[in-house]
């Protein structure tokens, strides 16, 4: 009895922890959605979709291109790790890729404002180097700077996950496809990727959720119409002190990560049936 | 058969790091035989068989295919298909798929793969397993497909590392045979790697025994068995009993001095090549005789050691004894059991005692 007490006991912080700071508020958030001036009702979800319609689209295709790249990306780094023949070219890219993980957010942000900007780093080179005349310069501080900035920011991330889990395959199984004559991006494609591609899901969609939900990259790059959800949040929060708007939107968040990973936790029962 | 015409390697090396794994290795194999690659773990025979397929490039030395160089080919484009010893299947593929991949690479018409993978799994008995993936097969069921695979693409040479070694006991006796069979009906050259003696005797038409890189002695599977050619040899083909004696040539014959557990004896040459010195002389239990002291008998010419039962058991089929011979111990069988403690006379024929010069010598 006091033995139960005590395992009791013990996982009793970190439970409090969950109900208190977040199983609740996430309640209250959503409850609060539909609280109109101490009623119930669909007006914050009107209100919402009347403003906002534009940036949910916005938002989610620019996170579904990026979560493309990414996985695009992170393919060919893996790939290359695993089937690359040069040792030196593949212990140089394994000591590169993962840097921009260790990189916040909000830098990024910052370093890719200096990068992409009309006069920044990237147009200045290619006017020095001829490649570009002052005037046909523009500033990438769009959507494609938000798409650049994800997929810089979590390609490493993917990238670790996918790599990890190719190195552990089988290697005859790659041998088995090269003594049939298949060509490295035939095994790439065919024989790799497939294996791997439960854990390349699940990368992609963990990259998915964390990119709905970060709010300095589209503040740094693209404070302007349309925006992210995330930007359109804090801005009813902090302008407005809307917070029956603001946790609409949230909820609208949740349902697009949500579905998300119910795709995964499908194809993974698909996978253990 | 053109022995020196089809599959020959001349002066092969092959070094990982600074390790020397393959040392001078000259062999040469006729167009439709069976040969196994036999030698114990770090050997070297993986790194050959991997060295033949392409997968590694020797850092000496040749491979030569029907007069061809393909030393520094890649491996398909040497006519061999390699079947490996975890089958390697593509767990994301189908049964069918797994087969006609080879096909499907050769940009082969769908209608064409499909009926060569149907014939496929008809000869290797796969019928009805088309739509499994390889998770749901037994293991001999994945060795079939696995060799289905390699087979499909119609290969001159097929190459097998330990294909069998990941079977049941029981299913891999029967498999050696099939295998066997199949080899000799598709008349396909087969190179194949094993560490298991019986296995290589009872398939191969000739076995290329490996120590440390190079090559120890290859020949029938009669030539390895009954003529080791060195004391290495010997003890991988089963003759473990060893002892040390002194001897010097006399005549034709070689004269073993007496020991603490045998008199002087002679033993004819009959190909042995010995000098005077210390020998070390090797036997296989079942090649020994045993009996009573007092009924000991010399009816064939050969060494007789007396000696004392230490132990008794019975494997199966025979009695198995552990025999003291003055400070070794050996084993011997014999068709009835002699109790421990007896004194008994351990008689090993001429013809199956191996002698060799102790290298010290």
């Amino acid at each position: 009895m006091s033995r139960r007490l005590l395992g009791l006991a013990l996982i009793f912080p970190a439970l409090a922890v969950i109900v208190f700071l977040f199983i609740l508020p996430l309640i209250m958030s959503a409850v609060g959605a539909f609280q109109v001036e101490s009623a119930f009702g669909w007006g914050n979800f009107v209100k919402t979709f009347d403003l906002y319609t534009k940036d949910i689209v916005f938002s989610v295709v620019i996170i579904s291109l990026s979560t493309v790249l990414i996985g695009i990306a992170s393919i060919a780094i893996g790939g290359y790790l695993t089937l690359g023949e040069h040792p030196v070219a593949v212990a140089i890219l394994r000591w590169l890729y993962r840097w921009p993980m260790f990189i916040p957010f909000i830098v990024v942000g910052q370093i890719l404002r200096t990068f992409l900007a009309k006069n920044g780093m990237m147009n200045n080179t290619f006017i020095n180097l001829g490649l570009l005349t002052p005037i046909d310069a523009q500033s990438f501080l769009d959507w494609r700077g938000i798409v650049i900035a994800f997929v810089w920011k979590q390609t490493p991330f993917v990238t670790l996950l996918v790599a990890g889990a190719m190195a552990s395959l089988n290697r005859e199984t790659i041998d088995a496809a090269r003594n049939l004559g298949a060509s490295k991006l035939r095994v790439l494609i065919e024989i790799v990727v497939p294996q791997v591609a439960m854990t390349l899901t699940v990368g992609l969609i963990l990259s998915f959720v964390t990119m709905m939900s970060v709010l300095s990259v589209p503040l740094m790059i693209n404070a302007q119409s349309p925006t992210m959800l995330t930007a359109d949040i804090a801005f009813r929060v902090n302008s407005y002190g809307d917070y029956g708007v603001a946790n609409a939107l949230g909820l609208v968040s949740l349902v697009l990560a949500s579905s998300v990973a119910w795709i995964y936790l499908r194809a993974s029962l698909k996978e253990r049936a | 058969m053109e022995r020196n015409g089809f599959l020959s390697l001349s002066g092969v090396a092959s070094r990982y790091g600074s390790t020397q794994v393959l040392t001078d290795i000259d062999l040469s194999i006729a167009k439709g035989e069976f040969v196994a690659l036999l030698g114990s773990s770090g050997c070297g025979k993986t790194t050959l068989l991997r060295l033949l397929a392409g997968f590694i490039s020797p850092s000496a030395g040749e491979v030569v295919v029907r007069q061809r160089d393909v030393t520094r080919l890649p491996p398909d484009k040497r006519g061999m298909a390699l079947v490996f010893q975890s089958y390697a299947l593509w767990p994301h593929m189908t049964v069918a798929q797994n087969i006609g991949y080879g096909l499907k690479l050769k940009g082969i018409a769908k209608a064409e793969i499909a009926s060569r993978v149907s014939a496929m799994q008809q000869m290797l008995g796969l019928q009805g397993l088309e739509a499994r993936k390889p998770a749901n097969l037994s293991g001999g069921q994945r060795q079939r497909v696995a060799l289905g695979r390699a087979l499909a693409v119609d290969p001159e040479i097929l190459l097998l590392d330990e294909p069998l070694s990941n079977l049941d006991a029981r299913i891999r006796l029967s498999v050696r045979h099939e295998l066997r069979a199949l080899q000799k009906r598709l008349g396909i050259t087969a190179i194949h790697v094993t560490h298991d003696r019986e296995e290589a005797m009872v398939m191969a038409d000739r076995i290329v025994i490996l120590d440390a890189g190079r090559i120890a002695q290859q020949g029938s599977p009669e030539e390895v068995y009954n003529q080791p050619a060195s004391a290495f040899v010997a003890a991988f083909m089963g003759a473990e009993n060893v002892l040390s004696m002194n001897g010097q040539p006399d005549g034709d014959a070689f004269m073993l001095q007496a020991g603490p557990a045998n008199k002087a004896t002679a033993v004819p040459f009959a190909g042995r090549k010995l000098s005077a010195g210390a020998v070390e002389a090797r036997f296989r239990p079942e090649a020994a005789q045993l009996f009573a002291t007092e009924e000991f008998l010399p009816r064939r010419p050969g060494v007789a050691f007396g000696g004392e039962v230490l132990a008794v058991t019975y494997p199966g089929g025979h009695w198995r004894h552990v025999v003291r011979l003055g400070d070794r111990e050996i084993m011997a069988d014999a068709p009835q059991a002699f109790s421990p403690g007896m004194q008994v006379v351990v008689h090993v024929p001429a013809e199956s005692l191996f002698l060799f010069n102790s290298p010290a010598s």
